[in-house]
C-alpha cells in the first residue's frame, strides 16, 4: 500500500531537504501516483523558472560602508556637542547667578532667555507636528 | 569570510571598535541588497533599508550570541526593516522598478533563440505573478529561490519553527501557481 505524501514532504523533497530514507519513500509514492507526479512537475517547473531570475550583482556600485559609518559615528558627535553645550550653559548660569548684579537685572535677563527658548521650542514643535501630518512627506523632490 | 573571522570581527566590534564592522558590511551588502530589492522592489528603498539594517545590527551586536551564525541574524533584521518600511511608507512592491534591475542568469549555450525568448517571457510572467501574491508568500519564495537559503536559515530569518518552512513554501508556491494560471501561463 502506498504511503500518503503530505504537501510539506513534497516541498522538502523538491528542495532537497530530505534524508535518503525519506527520499526513497517519497519517490516510491510519486512513481505510483499520477496526481503526485503532475503536482511535482508543476512545482519543479515553477522552481526552475524562479531560479532563472537573478538580481544583478552590479546593481549597487560602490560600498554602502561610508553611509553606515557616518550613521554609526554621528551620534558620538551629537553626544559630545550636547554635553559640551550643557556644561557651558551650567557654568554660564552659575556665573550669572553668583555675579554681583541687581536682582532686577537678573530677573529681566532670565525672562528674556527663557522667553527666547520657549519661542524656539514652540516653533520646532509646530514644525514637527506639521511634518507628521504632511501627506507629501515621503515624496522625493 | 569564514565563521571564525566573523566571530573575531564581531568580538572587536562589541569592544567598541566600529572600524572592524567594515568587512562585515562589505561581505553582506550584496546579498543584503538582493534580499531588500526582492522585498521592496526598488533600489532607493532597498538601499535605505540595507543601511538602516546595518546600523540596527551594529547597535544590537551587544546582544548577539557569538555561538550563532551572523548571516541569518543580519538577514532577519534586514527583513524586519523591509517590512517596517513597507508598512510605514504604505509603499508597495513595484515590479517595473525591480524588473529593470534584473538580469537573466547566463543562458544555456545549447539553448536556441526561441528557447531563450520563451524563458524571458516566462520570467516576465513570473515577476508579474510574484507582484500579485502577498508579501508573506513573496518573501519566502525570494529567500528560497533567489537567495538559495536552506530551511534552517529561512526559519531563523523569518523567526518561525523550521517545521513551518515547508508548509509556508507550499502555500506560497500554490498562490504563485494560482496567480500564474490566472494570467494564462501553462505549467509545466
Amino acid at each position: 500500500m502506498q504511503e500518503r505524501v503530505t504537501h510539506e514532504e513534497l516541498m522538502r523533497y523538491l528542495d532537497g531537504e530530505v534524508g535518503p530514507e525519506e527520499r526513497g519513500r517519497i519517490e516510491r509514492s510519486v512513481e505510483g501516483s499520477t496526481e503526485l507526479r503532475r503536482e511535482l512537475a508543476v512545482y519543479r517547473a515553477m522552481k526552475d523558472d524562479l531560479q532563472t531570475l537573478k538580481l544583478a550583482d552590479g546593481v549597487h556600485h560602490g560600498s554602502i560602508w561610508d553611509s553606515v559609518n557616518r550613521q554609526l559615528t554621528r551620534p558620538i558627535g551629537w553626544v559630545l556637542l550636547v554635553v559640551g553645550a550643557l556644561v557651558w550653559a551650567a557654568y554660564g548660569i552659575f556665573i550669572f547667578l553668583t555675579s554681583p548684579v541687581f536682582l532686577l537685572e537678573k530677573l529681566a535677563t532670565s525672562a528674556i532667555v527663557i522667553g527666547v527658548l520657549l519661542l524656539f521650542a514652540s516653533v520646532i514643535w509646530e514644525r514637527y507636528r506639521e511634518w507628521l501630518s504632511d501627506p507629501y512627506r515621503d515624496i522625493q523632490r | 569570510m569564514g565563521p571564525e573571522v566573523e566571530r573575531e570581527l564581531i568580538r572587536k566590534c562589541k569592544a567598541g571598535n566600529s572600524r572592524f564592522y567594515e568587512p562585515l558590511v562589505r561581505a553582506y551588502e550584496q546579498p543584503g541588497l538582493r534580499l531588500a530589492l526582492g522585498m521592496l522592489g526598488n533600489l532607493e528603498d532597498a538601499k535605505d533599508a540595507l543601511q538602516n539594517a546595518f546600523v540596527k545590527t551594529y547597535d544590537a551586536l551587544a546582544r548577539f550570541d557569538l555561538k550563532r551564525p551572523f548571516g541569518p541574524w543580519f538577514f532577519q533584521i534586514l527583513r524586519n526593516q523591509c517590512r517596517d518600511q513597507l508598512r510605514s511608507r504604505k509603499a508597495r512592491f513595484r515590479l517595473e522598478a525591480l524588473d529593470e534591475r534584473l538580469e537573466l542568469r547566463p543562458a544555456d549555450p545549447e539553448s536556441g533563440p526561441e528557447r531563450r525568448r520563451e524563458r524571458a517571457q516566462a520570467r516576465e510572467v513570473i515577476w508579474a505573478a510574484l507582484e500579485q501574491i502577498g508579501e508573506e508568500h513573496r518573501e519566502i519564495l525570494i529567500l528560497k529561490e533567489l537567495q538559495g537559503f536552506r530551511y534552517g536559515e529561512i526559519a531563523t530569518i523569518l523567526e518561525i519553527p523550521e517545521g513551518t518552512v515547508a508548509s509556508r513554501l507550499y502555500h506560497a508556491r500554490r498562490a504563485l501557481k494560482d496567480a500564474l494560471l490566472e494570467m494564462g501561463a501553462e505549467y509545466p
